[in-house]
């Protein structure tokens, strides 16, 4: 009995420990934060972003797989839905941007002006198509 | 001959448009007399300083060269910083207080929000809560309710994780070492750095002025 437990806890704590270092990586690695930083121009306090980071995964994580419910939350949506939406935002466009999808297609289009136009093209379509997403009930 | 070491950083920042050596160079010389000199030579002047509240221009070392030389001919100049380098000019502020406050606030809040929806996420798509249920059949046999020692020191091992990670939680450091996200931040700055060089040498073809050394780069 105390074995079966000893071996789900050894489980359990590598898979944690595992995921937090690929998941987190990823998150520091498609440099959001580092640029939400260096245009705010508080790189000083990039120690206090990653504490809100670290917090933010842990309780996260904790809320999810324990299905824990926030007592009060309502007032809390917004504020996830927000700020969550400006995460996801950019980190979808880093995530173009690590994998050279503008300059590749920029080059193979020629295109020289009207990049800006193309940007907002993308977001305006991003959220377009996040709308239909929600509207649609998917 | 007279010999003098000179050092650039990549990116400098200046509050006095009339920019001279001394502002934005590191100077070495055995002469004391030589480098108070050298120092003063004006470099550049920022103009239509009062229009916008930042502006920048790429130099080359070259150009620095060229302006000593031109004060002291006969001087050897070693160059042992950065061949090309920026020098921003920003006008010194210090209102706004208030507005930092509020954007490292909005920046906290993307960060803790983004990384929860970020595990979240991760936690749902790959279905973690029916995948620790069937772990836990695997070894025990018995159905899982959702709540068991495996979910417990998965978090826990997160928690692990994530602290190991970013090497620190608040000011209490685990090692030495910088922490992932100041390698992030300075690896963004450099690249940052990189491309403004290559802008200005790119587009100084044209507008080259000796004057002020831009680049001639590429």
């Amino acid at each position: 009995m105390w074995m079966q437990q000893l071996w789900l806890a050894v489980i359990g704590l590598s898979a944690g420990a595992v995921v937090a270092g690929g998941v987190f990586s990823f998150i520091i690695g498609l440099g959001v934060v580092s640029d939400f930083a260096d245009r705010t121009h508080t790189g000083e306090h990039i120690r206090l972003y990653e504490d809100a980071i670290a917090l933010g995964g842990i309780l996260g994580t904790v809320f999810f797989i324990f299905q824990l419910r926030i007592p009060g939350g309502t007032w809390l949506l917004p504020l996830f839905g927000l700020f969550g939406g400006v995460f996801v935002g950019c980190w979808a466009m880093a995530l173009a941007e690590i994998l050279n999808l503008f300059p590749i297609f920029i080059r193979r289009a020629k295109l020289q002006m009207c990049i800006k136009y193309i940007v907002l093209g993308i977001a305006m379509g991003k959220t377009a198509g996040a709308m239909l997403f929600f509207a649609q009930r998917w | 001959m007279a010999v003098i070491y000179i050092k650039a950083e990549r990116n400098i920042e200046v509050s006095n448009p009339r920019v001279r050596l001394g502002d934005v160079l590191k100077i070495e010389s055995q002469d004391p007399k030589l480098l108070e000199q050298i120092k003063k030579i004006p470099l550049m002047t920022f103009q239509n300083t009062d229009q916008k509240q930042e502006s920048r221009v790429a130099i080359s070392v070259l150009g620095v060269i060229k302006k000593i030389h031109g004060e002291i001919p006969d001087l050897e100049i070693q160059n042992v910083g950065e061949i090309d380098f920026i020098i921003t000019y920003k006008k010194e502020k210090d209102a706004g207080k208030l507005m930092h406050l509020l954007k490292i606030v909005f920046v906290v809040l993307i960060s803790f929000f983004g990384a929860a929806f970020s595990a979240m996420a991760f936690n749902n798509d790959v279905d973690t809560v029916t995948m620790f249920g069937q772990i836990y059949q695997l070894v025990t046999g018995r159905t899982s309710d959702g709540f068991t020692i495996l979910e417990i020191t998965y978090s826990i091992g997160l928690i692990v994780g994530i602290l190991i990670f970013f090497n620190h939680f608040g000011k209490s450091k685990v090692s030495v070492d910088p922490t992932p996200l100041e390698v992030e931040m300075r690896l963004y700055e450099n690249d940052i750095q990189t491309t403004l060089i290559e802008n200005y040498s790119r587009n100084s073809g044209n507008k080259e002025d000796s004057s002020n050394g831009k680049g001639s780069k590429g």
